[in-house]
């Protein structure tokens, strides 16, 4: 036992909320998928943390499996906002009222 | 090194993370915020080495801080936000997000201080048990070799997991065919 397992899902429940709020609060879209990021990180840290608790390796991985789909996000993610900023420039998230191009 | 000094490793880690995620949410500049993130995943990186994931710590690094983080800021100086700063950095409803995590994040603390769940080397059957998952996991841990080890990730990955690996794949080449149709200037080709 090297970290205390309470702390290690605290920590990720502190961080999915820190997540939580960005996404929510931040104006720019750019900014609100890095909060999503943040919020996949916290659910690695709680995988890894049961993965170490329960002393087998599953947990990490389906943590592996959350950093491909988080980079499979980021790459569709980042698409759409480029596609969205030819017709709109800007990252502010209130602009993109209209769903046509 | 002293069980003393890993967990004091461990605080400094889990105060940073949280420092810096906190500051990466509430900076103005964009370029600072995702600077900030990137302290965020190698702190986090830090932790998985800590919990003895050194396989998903170097992936942490290599793949989350090198490959995604960079990918954002590629896209970010890209878009060319000159008055980003000037601007508010939250919507008007910021005190009602702020709510909504920090509730959220009570709830989870809650939760997993008042449920007892099973660590690895007790008997079967101690203590309440949430998940169908723990039996089962604590069968591997008693006749795998040494947990966490890459040689054990390696064996789960390609045996039990080798259905879902491909689909990982399959998944990142539909992203990659999505971000290619999405990014693509309209009325070039097609």
């Amino acid at each position: 036992m090297i970290a205390p397992p309470g702390m290690v899902l605290g920590l990720s429940a502190v961080l999915f909320g820190i997540g939580v709020f960005g996404f929510l609060a931040r104006r720019n879209i750019i900014l609100m998928f890095v909060s999503a990021e943040i919020m996949l990180n916290a659910v690695n840290v709680s995988l890894v943390g049961f993965s170490q608790q329960l002393g087998e390796p599953r947990g990490q991985v389906l943590a592996l499996f959350v950093i491909a789909v988080a980079a499979a996000e980021a790459g569709v993610g980042l698409g759409l906002v480029i596609a969205l900023n030819r017709n709109k420039p800007g990252a502010a998230v209130e602009d993109l009222t209209e769903l046509k191009w | 090194m002293t069980l003393l000094s890993v967990q004091a490793i461990f605080y400094y880690m889990a105060a940073a993370s949280v420092a810096s995620a906190l500051l990466a949410v509430t900076r103005k500049n964009p370029v600072h915020s995702m600077l900030w993130v990137l302290a965020l995943f190698l702190h986090v990186a830090g932790i998985f080495l800590l919990l003895g994931a050194e396989f998903l710590a170097a992936v942490q690094v290599i793949v989350y801080a090198g490959a995604i983080l960079i990918f954002y800021l590629f896209v970010l100086m890209l878009l060319d936000l000159p008055d980003e700063e000037a601007r508010p950095r939250f919507g008007k409803h910021w005190p009602l997000a702020a709510a909504v995590g920090l509730s959220f994040a009570a709830l989870v603390w809650l939760a997993q201080v008042r449920t007892p769940y099973p660590v690895g080397s007790g008997p079967v059957g101690s203590g309440p048990v949430g998940t169908g998952l723990a039996p089962a996991a604590r069968r591997l841990a008693a006749e795998g070799p040494p947990r966490g080890s890459l040689r054990d990730i390696g064996e789960a990955l390609f045996g039990p997991f080798a259905l879902p690996f491909e689909m990982a794949s399959l998944v990142l080449l539909a992203a990659i065919v999505g971000a290619v149709v999405l990014a693509r200037r309209r009325g070039a080709g097609s």
